[in-house]
């Protein structure tokens, strides 16, 4: 038996390797691709599938390995029983969907099958690391990645306008999420001194600081603000709809049984840190209520087959927000199963259908059940799951949510908001089963409308639509039916209960109705889906009139375009392209900066110790000569005479190292003199002519207050550069420990100078000449695109 | 650019070499005295510029300078490994011994350096002087 940290970290490394494979042989293999990351994530689902069977509830398998022990961050992964069951559900529908890609793909793909390939293995492997994360830094480095590689995935299609504004904002609205959630894990590391989850849940203590601290509620409300995101929850519900441009897979596979869950996954995982917090109830219930209200309102209005399952699926991660809101987290895996089994299937399902009759417009399909026997099959089950009926575990799943809302702890004081929740709950699966119905009749019962006729004629032609692309969305389709009809054994209620956030029992599934509350409420729902399917017309009238113009979409398009206008306007108030404008600012923050240094360390002319009156006669002579050099340069007519001016200076400059004895800078000195000087005379031919512009009035005296400040401040620097109070006493010098002994002893060189340069401050050199590297290249790219790259 | 001074170029025809052997020996010297990858570098662009006045631009054009620049940041940064190989930290100075050779690392750090001020300093000259009037 290996050890068990070996499998799980392999079972995560296996998606990145068939990443790092697809890369590297996907030019040769193109459509083949798919196969490298069929076998790894088999692989990686049978591992994690034998770490959930040696699952051991109380002791949860921990594998850390240290990366920046410094601030407390480590490659920490945690298998407990739901980062288990979330990574099973990722690796698993990862496989039917790579298996379904295998035929979903063709040769008009061929190219871009290594990009497709490579971006899923890459998210499949980060959502694996999301689930078995247990260091919250980790968590969010996986959980970015997902958002790049969704990006990719989304898309697919990138010659398509669509698909590239639907990809963008995809990625603007979780990366931006993203961020915010970061300052919230950054907030829980300052507030409990670790970023591991399972310290932070195991020790009271911690936990309770959090709650206590103001800082704490920060935290939660970011992290949510990332979940929310992530689950396209309301305000930020609509970037779903739009990410539909993603080939129909990447959507089954992301936009229904996997990223979009990360967000309700988070809060699972949060749910023992800040489930007792008084905001935790009032956000999930308001945010989650209102997406799962909104989303099965918007399916019923939308046409296209992907929109309507991905406003669905919204409206069902609102109610696991809800349900998480109320307490009842013992049925997230439940739920969470149940919601990736018949919405995989459906999406898939749609994938044949968009394939074999080149449309996704419910109203110009119908009747498609003998051309699509199999998938009309598929489509039913998951359909009829979806709806809640018995004995398919979207029944159990539905019957557990009334269950939960109807005697849940958490509302027992809360009587008005138990009775609305319920409500709101059946009127959302009310829509939704009146969804499922619509989506399945309009796609295969009915008179054959004309696109399916075409469909025909050309699905003759188009084997590939065929295949096994029915498989995937066969196999899930009769999971919803096989885990229906297990849900009632033992060992499902202890599988459900192990696998959930929260594990403990007080699950009661059964795959067949008994009498009782929920039972009624079921029956509400599905008699009320039956009214809404009715009355369809006069709904869909009112509907239109009682039509709200108000888009968050749209919101966000303007929030994005005010940015963009600040960054305008900043750029041409600041930028503005003014040399004089660039060095004013420069020079400015050089006195400024140094006044306030002053004003902290309390330096005065008392802490001068340099004596003027030890400077020989000719050390005067060469500054006073260097008074007149520098007034040369200013009052010259032309550039030519201010450069060879400020170079006399500069070698006046040189000359007072000799009076003071340093060979080494005076050596410097005069190399720099001599090399800046021939580039002031290669540089000044190509600029304009002297001062011909910007002469208005006051425009001399405020230069010249600028550069008396700019002079004055570095008079004054120089003067209190050997004060005492500017050094730490025992930093420089010859003592033991100084660097000046340093240098000889561990640097092994007399030139304390360069000794320091090139060892005892090596990092820093490394620094500063990477800046040299960057600056020629900069030069080089700058000079040769003007020239045209001659 | 070309010089048309005849003084020029017979002055430069001595002094090209001559600097460049004094930046060289003023490289082995920095240890222990005035000197160092910095100044050899400055210096030895100097000689370079100094044969760009006398004799054109065409032949130093020709040299993809930025490169140079490329290698010395790679010396520089890959020498800071060596003392990783004897358990020492990043970028600590390890001398090596070859015979009666002994070899700082700092050695090499420095001569990162010096190719990175001669690469630098080269590719601004030359591109500044291809630039047209």
């Amino acid at each position: 038996m290996p050890d068990s940290g070996a499998l799980l970290l392999t079972a995560l490394a296996l998606p990145f390797a068939a990443a790092a494979a697809v890369v590297v042989l996907g030019d040769r293999l193109r459509l083949r691709s798919g196969w490298l990351l069929l076998a790894a994530a088999a692989g990686s689902c049978a591992l994690l599938a034998s770490l959930a069977a040696s699952l051991d509830a109380a002791a949860p398998l921990l594998v850390r390995l240290e990366w920046l022990p410094a601030i407390d961050v480590a490659l920490a992964f945690r298998a407990d029983g739901f980062g288990l069951f979330f990574a099973l559900l990722v690796s698993g529908v990862g496989v039917l969907v790579v298996a379904y890609s295998l035929g979903y793909l063709g040769a008009d793909d061929a190219d871009r099958a290594r990009r497709y390939y490579a971006a899923l293995a890459v998210f499949m492997g980060a959502m694996i690391g999301i689930a078995l994360s247990d260091d919250l830094l980790v968590l969010f480095v996986f959980w970015e990645l997902t958002s790049v590689s969704s990006f990719l995935l989304i898309g697919h299609h990138f010659e398509d306008d669509d698909a590239r504004a639907g990809a963008l904002t995809a990625l603007q609205v979780t990366a931006l999420g993203g961020l915010v959630m970061l300052v919230g894990f950054l907030l829980v590391g300052q507030v409990a001194g670790t970023y591991s989850l399972s310290r932070i849940t195991a020790d009271p203590a911690l936990v309770a600081r959090l709650l206590d601290s103001p800082l704490g509620t920060w935290a939660l409300l970011c992290i949510l603000v990332g979940a929310f995101t992530k689950s396209a929850q309301v305000p930020f519900h609509f970037w779903l709809p739009r990410a539909m441009v993603a080939p129909t897979p990447i959507s089954a596979y992301l936009h229904a049984a996997t990223m979009v869950k990360a967000g309700v996954f988070l809060v699972g995982r949060l749910l023992p840190v800040f489930g007792e917090s008084p905001l935790w109830l009032p956000v999930l219930v308001a945010v989650g209520g209102t997406s799962m209200l909104l989303g099965a309102y918007q399916a019923t209005r939308e046409v296209d087959l992907k929109a309507i399952l991905a406003r669905t699926t919204g409206s069902i991660l609102g109610l696991l927000f809800l349900l998480y809101g109320i307490g009842a987290a013992q049925q997230d895996a439940l739920q969470m199963l149940s919601h990736a089994l018949y919405k995989g299937a459906l999406f898939l399902v749609a994938g044949i259908v968009d394939h074999w009759a080149h449309t996704r417009d419910l109203r110009k399909l119908g009747g498609l059940r003998r051309a699509l026997p199999l998938p009309f099959a598929a489509c039913v089950l998951a359909a009829l799951s979806m709806g809640g009926i018995a004995p398919l575990l979207g029944f159990v799943a539905k019957e557990s949510v009334y269950g939960a809302v109807l005697y849940g702890a958490a509302l027992a004081d809360l009587p008005t908001l138990r009775l609305g929740v319920l409500a709101a709950c059946v009127a959302a699966s009310a829509l939704m089963a009146a969804t499922a119905y619509r989506f399945t009749a309009g796609i295969f019962l009915g008179a054959g409308a004309r696109a399916a006729e075409h469909g025909g004629a050309h699905g003759a032609a188009a084997p590939e639509a065929g295949g096994m692309l029915w498989l995937s969305p066969l196999i899930l389709a009769l999971g919803c039916v096989g885990f229906g009809l297990a849900a009632g054994t033992d060992a499902a209620a202890h599988a459900a209960a192990l696998l959930s956030s929260v594990g403990g029992g007080g699950l009661e599934l059964s795959p067949l109705p008994h009498l009782g509350a929920p039972l009624a409420a079921t029956a509400v729902t599905l008699a009320l889906a039956a009214l809404i399917h009715w009355q369809r017309q006069p709904l869909a009238a009112l509907g239109d009139r009682l039509h709200v113009d108000v888009s968050a979409a749209a919101l966000w398009q303007r929030g994005l375009a005010g940015i963009v206008r600040v960054g305008e306007a900043f750029s041409q108030r600041w930028e503005n392209g003014s040399l004089r404008w660039y060095l004013a600012g420069t020079l400015l923050t050089f006195p400024l900066a140094t006044l306030y240094a002053f004003a902290r360390l309390g330096l005065s002319n008392d802490t001068i110790v340099i004596a003027l009156d030890e400077t020989p006669w000719y050390g005067v002579l060469f500054c006073l000569l260097l008074a007149a050099g520098a007034l040369a340069a200013v009052r010259a007519r032309n550039r030519l005479a201010a450069a060879l001016a400020s170079t006399a200076s500069g070698f006046l400059v040189a000359m007072l190292y000799v009076v003071y004895r340093s060979p080494d800078i005076l050596l410097t000195q005069i190399l720099i003199e001599t090399v800046s000087t021939i580039f002031l005379l290669l540089v000044l031919v190509h600029l304009p002519q002297f001062a011909s512009r910007d002469q208005r009035a006051g425009g001399g005296l405020t230069r010249a207050t600028v550069a008396t400040a700019v002079g004055l401040t570095a008079t004054v620097l120089m003067l209190l550069a050997l004060s005492p109070a500017l050094r730490a006493p025992d930093s420089i010098g010859t003592q033991p420990g100084g660097l000046l002994s340093l240098a000889l002893a561990e640097g092994g060189g007399a030139n304390a100078v360069n000794v320091i340069i090139v060892d005892i401050r090596a990092l820093d050199t490394s620094g500063e000449v990477a800046v040299l590297v960057v600056v020629g290249l900069i030069v080089y790219g700058l000079l040769r695109t003007r020239r045209g790259w001659t | 650019m070309r010089s048309d001074s005849p003084i020029l170029r017979v002055v430069a025809r001595f002094a090209v070499p001559l600097t460049l052997l004094v930046a060289v020996q003023i490289f082995f010297q920095g240890h222990n005295y005035p000197g160092g990858g910095f100044i050899a570098g400055v210096l030895a662009t100097a000689a370079g510029v100094m044969y760009l006045l006398a004799f054109g631009t065409q032949r130093l054009a020709r040299v993809a300078w930025w490169r140079l620049s490329i290698v010395g940041l790679g010396i520089a940064v890959l020498n800071g490994f060596v003392p990783l190989l004897r358990g020492r930290a990043y970028l600590d100075n390890v001398t090596l011994h070859f015979g009666t050779l002994h070899l700082p690392t700092a050695t090499f750090f420095d001569l990162g350096v010096l190719l990175i001020v001669i690469g630098t300093l080269m590719t601004i000259f030359v591109e500044l002087s291809l630039e047209r009037r």
